[in-house]
């Protein structure tokens, strides 16, 4: 018998609902501002209807006192924008979710009635996820464990050739002649104890930062200069990075001793087989044959491990530190401060009646997840109707038209968009359009204009990155649309299928599962435009009240660029930047793994192929 | 002979082209520094009436155009012949308007597009004021702009210097020229190694250093600049000797941006490296005589992409120069140009840098277009 | 030259799927052996291991007494012809052909000698410099057959060859691997889904399935002496009959009786059920088209109803059904009915057929393995 399956169902709709309660809320932000803009004089005078709606929703949700409207926030903006967004979002979720509970107890009843047994393929539970997860700890575990036994073992069995490389790596090797591997192994050894003698242990030594036994700058005399000159002795940040990479190298060295016991024991076993080993030769023979893969990903994954996953796990331990502008490191030592970072981060409460950092985190956060919305969907649907108008048969110069929007991608971004965004400014050539043309008397200031957190820069920013996006959803939509078989469509036209039927029934499915992935890799690239925001606004306008913060923030600020004015700008809180770069992390992947596991086009990478 | 389009059709195209002409003069001419239509009456003096009736000319100058098109294809198509069905003429005209209409979208979208070029370019050319003004076309034309990239003038505007040795534009461009050419090589060497195996070796660790990578790409690249910045301090590789540090950071992480040409790679038929592997050909030599002439696209595509990226960036160029113009890009001067205290004097030749930096990346993006396009479409498809 | 030895070769994937169980298997020196079974039956994958490009699992294969396991597949001396033809699309036929020569260092004279002499064999001189991408598939066959010629290689692997070919082409290339083979006179290991190829090409066939051997044997013994069910529905075109019955035993005979009919066992098969002692049982009895016949008007027969009649030119295929809804096919020679009798064959149309006693074949209702063999 079919088994009943409500369970998706009834996540969209508690989604729904979900987003239907954050809207609300939005909205019941939205109240008081929009009633106080009313501006209207209450004591006197007869409000206008709209006004007096608004004064009851006012009474109704915030109680008679009409005072306490003089403390509201002065934009409405983005707490309108984003009710309006929630409120979309809870109803697709809704049609979604009734779709499919009728979907689904229609199907039941009918294959009820029919008696007709129909298998459904398994689909994996989060229970299904977590035992996945709880299984792959385990055999964590449990691989080490295997790990040590097989140490112990081979030691154990091993002959005295295995026992002695436990100590100096890479004489079984060389004892039965496979020189070269042994020669490697040995110097490997030699280089990791001269470094550690030398440098590496004194970093490590030094690595918990320890004000006590660290000192910082003193002001010494010298007899060259004949005067005090300040000399530095210790500096955290070297120790902190270079604490790191002996970190790195530790673990390097104890995979590769772990390599070379392996080595002697799969040497003895092809001794015992009485077969041949493996000369230097063979070995220099295999890096380009069947260990191919290893010569071509060293250079690339030497580079990823520098520059990136060290700079990552050095950025992460900066979260626990006070590195700022102040203890930079070099005059001033920085100290490891624990969960401190994260506690100011995200408390509420500030101490000089200043914004507190949680409510501007809050407010960037909100404003760059409704930007990475809207850049993202506009670029897609915009982007995909004009490839598929491009190309539309009976559509004449389709190469013209698309050499001229390509145009955008190949001129280098920072100037089209620094000189988009000085077109827009108060005396460039927008205004002064506007004003030849006798629309506007006065400049309008674009990116200067704060009103409803500065509404209008927000939607020009977006409106520019249409301009900068469409061209590339223009290309993959094309390249897509033209891998759509043909025979889709003729079929489509045979069952009787019209234009518009045709494009939402086979189109669009067909552009969302190839670009499902595209577009989750768009919006978490977007969430991190740095360019676009940075080169058009800076931020800008100035979000007042943010900024007192310490930073000056603008309403037009990601948390990627709020982060860039941390880090480097006049307070030099490197800190609290690094704690942001590990929350915008935390974002994006659960973005991303909410969204990823919904894909049905990621699961099989091996179905291209 | 059969009349085949009715007179009034063409009294109204006729009317349309004219309507629209009308508007556009109209428009044109009030911008234009000595208008060649002078107009005294009182009424039109006003501006906003002026440009409204030039717009609105415009709009219902387009519109009978677009009717007249209409019912011209639709006589055509009745004039075909008996055979051609009612249900066919319909389906023809439905076309037609909407091929129309779509024909108008593109050129608005073409003007949109194209309006912020064609105006750098025009005001480029601007010799004075240096200043950002609210007009476009320059009431003083000349090469003024251009020549100052390049050369640096005393007062008496005698050539004194070149601006590579003063540390200005020209050393920036050269700066940019070498390490995007660093780049375009070493960023396609290390991508196509990383690509190439993780499509075509299976060994162990392939799925999770693909997801690892996958969760490296999600920590904001931002950071990592400072921390870089402080070892390529120790390494002597900042501000005036930026460049070869722009570099080695630009090529270093290029391995993660592997999926367009391990897309690429996916779609090559495996059997052919079996092939050649049977055939006596280690792993190498396969991917040096087989996939290599094979992945000529992909190569391109990367070379490309690697070429064109160093041109646009800002905020690395930027940080780890620290403002010694030895050790700039062209992006992070030309930025500088317009900052609040140099945009008075540097406006219009930040326009003729932007165009001197422009014309070259383009004209190679257009030559190679097929290639990005077959790159970027084959990467969002791959994932 | 040389023969390969399969010992207990298994093939895991990493998601624990097993691929192939424990094969078995001696090709002799210059044997052509084919391996057959329908798709996901682990052919392929057996043929891949003994080419180096699957990792075995567990088992020894041997070329020419040598343990070839660890050893790359350039190493190991074999050619190999892809389903794709897997042609090198950047060089041209001689390159192509000649690539293997070119990486060996082999002095150019040589090659030209031989890639010549190969395209001389399969008729493809004069497409020797144009590239793959303008030859029909019939001539990238070619050109991949020849490349694998042109190696004197030990083995020579054959992976699905002609299943991109349409059927006219398949039979032409078909008779040209045979003729093939008698002039490179090497060990053969070709792969097919194809039953009838297997029958044509192979001096033995393995026929397979979900990873296990089931039959290995000569094409006669195969089709006429099979193992088992699947054998002996795979082999032989259109299949076998399947009918459920009891088999009786009258005195010293043994009766069938299906559909209330009463059919004695006689030849070779019964005298093998009497000396093997079988006693009376369900069975599952098999009974190839070929051998059922219609009975004569007024003849005593199994009833059954025509629901489909093909006309095949030289035989008809008629789809019977019985009165209990079995559907059985009959393959009658045209030649052996009248056209009167031909234009009675119409859909509906009430028939007997009944067939001889010495071509049945019986199977174990529960293992389905050949009562006789």
């Amino acid at each position: 018998m079919y088994k009943k399956r409500l369970t998706p169902a009834i996540v969209k709709l508690v989604c729904a609902a979900l987003a239907l309660a954050v809207a609300l809320f939005f909205f019941y932000k939205a109240v008081p501002p929009i009633v106080k803009s009313l501006d209207v004089d209450w004591s006197g005078g007869k409000p206008g209807f709209f006004a007096s709606v608004m004064l009851g929703l006012y009474t109704f949700l915030y109680g008679d006192n009409i005072d306490s409207l003089a403390a509201a926030d002065d934009g409405y903006g983005v707490h309108l924008f984003a009710c309006i967004v929630f409120v979309v979002i809870a109803i697709a979720l809704l049609v979604l979710g009734l779709r499919e509970l009728k979907g689904t107890n229609s199907f039941n009843r009918m294959a009820d009635k029919s008696g007709i047994e129909i298998k459904k393929e398994k689909r994996p539970t989060i229970a299904d996820f977590f035992k996945k997860v709880w299984s792959a700890i385990l055999g964590f575990f449990k691989a080490i464990g295997d790990e040590f036994k097989d140490i112990w073992l081979t030691f154990v069995n091993g002959d005295w050739k295995t026992k002695v490389s436990y100590l100096v790596m890479g004489f079984g090797c060389i004892a039965r002649g496979q020189i070269l591997r042994g020669l490697l192994f040995l110097l490997f050894e030699i280089v990791f104890i001269g470094y550690m003698i030398f440098w590496g242990a004194s970093w490590i030594s030094k690595l918990p930062l320890d004000m006590t036994k660290l000192s910082g700058a003193t002001q010494e005399y010298s007899e060259i200069y004949d005067s005090y000159v300040t000399t530095y002795h210790d500096n955290t940040f070297k120790i902190l990075l270079y604490g790191v990479l002996t970190i790195f190298f530790i673990i390097g060295f104890i995979y590769t001793w772990r390599l070379n016991v392996k080595q002697n024991k799969i040497a003895e076993g092809i001794i015992k087989s009485g077969k041949k080993l493996k000369s230097g030769k063979d070995d220099l023979r295999s890096m380009v044959d069947d260990q191919f893969h290893k010569t071509l990903l060293a250079l690339p994954l030497l580079g990823i491990l520098v520059f990136t996953v060290m700079p990552i796990v050095f950025m992460i331990l900066v979260a626990f530190t006070n590195y700022s502008g102040t203890n930079d490191g070099v005059s001033n030592l920085f100290t490891w401060v624990g969960l401190d970072n994260f506690n100011e981060l995200l408390s509420w409460k500030s101490a000089d009646g200043a914004q507190s950092y949680a409510a501007t985190f809050g407010e960037i956060l909100a404003w760059t997840l409704m930007w990475a919305f809207f850049a993202t969907f506009t670029n897609y649907f915009l982007g995909m109707l004009v490839a598929i108008a491009i190309n539309k048969k009976g559509i004449r110069l389709k190469k013209v038209w698309r050499t001229i929007l390509v145009l955008t991608i190949a001129i280098p971004q920072f100037i089209s968009l620094l000189y988009v965004s000085k077109m827009f400014a108060k005396n460039g050539i927008v205004n002064g359009f506007l004003m030849d043309l006798g629309w506007i008397k006065k400049a309008i200031d674009f990116w200067g204009d704060t009103r409803n957190n500065g509404l209008m820069a927000r939607v020009l920013v977006i409106i520019i990155n249409i301009w900068i996006g469409i061209p590339y959803l223009m290309l993959i939509a094309t390249g897509i649309l033209m891998n759509i078989p043909a025979d889709l469509y003729e079929s489509a036209k045979i069952d009787g299928a019209t234009g518009w039927q045709q494009y939402s029934k086979i189109t669009l499915p067909y552009m969302m599962f190839i670009m499902g992935p595209y577009l989750l890799t768009s919006f978490t690239g977007n969430m991190n435009n740095f360019n676009v925001i940075y080169l058009l606004t800076g931020g800008n306008p100035l979000n007042t009240a943010a900024s007192s913060t310490g930073i000056a923030v603008g309403h037009t600020d990601l948390l990627i660029t709020w982060l860039f004015k941390i880090a480097t700008g006049s307070g030099n809180k490197y800190y609290q930047a690094s704690v942001i770069g590990i929350l915008v992390f935390v974002i994006i992947a659960i973005i991303t793994l909410i969204v990823y596991s919904m894909l049905p086009s990621v699961k099989n990478e091996e179905d291209f192929q | 002979m059969k009349k085949t389009v009715s007179i009034t059709t063409v009294v109204i195209l006729v009317l349309g082209v004219l309507l629209s002409a009308f508007g556009g003069f109209a428009i044109a001419n009030r911008f234009m520094a000595n208008p060649i239509w002078k107009v005294d009456h009182e009424y039109l003096t006003n501006k906003f009436i002026y440009s409204s009736i030039g717009i609105g000319c415009l709009i219902v100058g387009i519109l009978l155009v677009l009717f007249s098109a209409i019912s011209i294809s639709r006589q055509a198509s009745e004039a075909n012949g008996p055979d051609s069905s009612k249900h066919h003429m319909g389906m023809r005209a439905s076309n037609a308007i909407s091929n129309t209409a779509i024909h108008i979208l593109l050129i608005v979208i073409s003007i949109i597009w194209l309006t912020p070029f064609v105006c750098i370019v025009l005001q480029s050319f601007r010799v004075d004021p240096l200043c950002q003004v609210g007009y476009v076309i320059p009431k003083h034309w000349g090469f003024d702009n251009y020549v100052n990239l390049f050369v640096n003038k005393d007062d008496a505007g005698k050539v004194i210097s070149t601006t590579l040795s003063t540390n200005g534009f020209l050393r920036w461009y050269l700066n940019t020229l070498i390490i995007a050419l660093c780049c375009a090589v070493m960023q396609t060497i290390i991508q196509l190694c990383m690509s190439y195996t993780l499509s075509r070796f299976r060994f162990k660790a392939r799925k999770g250093l693909m997801k690892f990578m996958l969760i490296l790409g999600m920590f904001p690249g931002m950071l990592s600049m400072i921390i870089l910045y402080n070892v390529l301090k120790d390494l002597g590789l900042t501000s005036e000797h930026a460049v070869p540090g722009l570099i080695l950071v630009y090529i270093a992480s290029s391995g993660m941006g592997y999926y367009v040409s391990k897309g690429f790679f996916d779609t090559l038929p495996k059997s052919l490296d079996e092939a050649a592997r049977i055939d006596g050909a280690t792993r190498a030599q396969v991917l040096w005589k087989i996939i290599l002439p094979l992945a000529k696209p992909i190569v391109i595509y990367t070379v490309l992409t690697g070429f064109m990226a160093p041109w646009g960036d800002y905020v690395f160029a930027q940080y780890i120069s620290r403002s010694a113009p030895q050790g700039m890009n062209v992006a992070v001067g030309l930025y500088n140009w317009l900052s609040n205290d140099q945009i008075n004097q540097c406006y219009t030749k930040f326009c003729a840098g932007g165009v001197v930096v422009a014309i070259p990346v383009a004209i190679l993006f257009m030559c190679l277009q097929r290639y990005y396009v077959e790159g970027v479409t084959g990467g969002a498809v791959k994932g | 030259m040389a023969s390969v030895k399969l010992t207990n070769v298994q093939k895991i994937y990493d998601n624990n799927v097993v691929a192939v169980h424990d094969f078995n298997l001696e090709i002799k020196d210059k044997e052509f052996v084919v391996f057959v079974g329908p798709s996901g039956c682990g052919k392929s994958t057996t043929l891949r291991m003994i080419a180096g490009l699957e990792e075995i699992s567990d088992g020894t294969v041997e070329i020419d007494g040598e343990v070839v396991n660890d050893l790359q597949p350039k190493d190991r001396n074999i050619a190999m012809v892809f389903q794709n033809y897997a042609l090198y699309p950047h060089m041209t036929v001689f390159d192509n052909i000649a690539f293997s020569l070119r990486l060996k260092k082999v002095p150019e004279d040589v090659i030209f000698n031989k890639v010549t002499n190969a395209a001389e064999i399969l008729g493809i001189t004069e497409y020797l410099m144009r590239k793959p991408r303008a030859l029909s598939g019939g001539q990238r066959q070619r050109v991949a057959i020849g490349r694998a010629m042109v190696r004197d290689s030990k083995v020579f692997l054959m992976d699905e060859p002609l299943s991109n070919l349409d059927a006219k082409l398949r039979n032409q290339m078909r008779a040209e691997i045979i003729l093939l083979r008698q002039k490179l006179d090497t060990t053969f290991v070709y792969v097919t889904h194809d039953q009838t190829e297997a029958m044509t090409l192979g001096d033995r066939i393995v026929i397979m399935k979900d990873g296990y051997i089931m039959q290995v044997g000569t094409p006669t013994e195969v089709f006429e002496r099979p193992a088992n069910l699947f054998v002996a529905e795979f082999i032989g075109a259109p299949k076998m009959n399947i009918i459920h019955t009891e088999l009786r035993r009258e005195g010293s005979d043994y009766y069938v009786t299906p559909f209330g009919a009463h059919i004695k066992v006689t030849g070779e098969k019964g005298e093998l059920l009497e000396k093997k002692g079988i006693k009376p049982c369900d069975v599952i009895l098999g009974v190839r088209p070929e051998h059922i016949v219609l009975a004569k008007d007024g003849a005593e027969g199994i009833p059954v109803t025509l629901e489909v009649n093909e006309m095949m030119g030289s035989e008809l295929h008629l789809h019977v059904y019985t009165e209990d809804g079995t559907r059985i096919i009959v393959r009658v020679p045209t030649i052996d009915l009248s056209e009167a009798e031909r234009m009675k064959l119409v859909n509906g149309a009430k028939l007997s057929i009944t067939f001889a006693g010495k071509v049945m074949h019986f199977f174990d209702k529960d293992t389905e393995k050949n009562l006789l063999y």
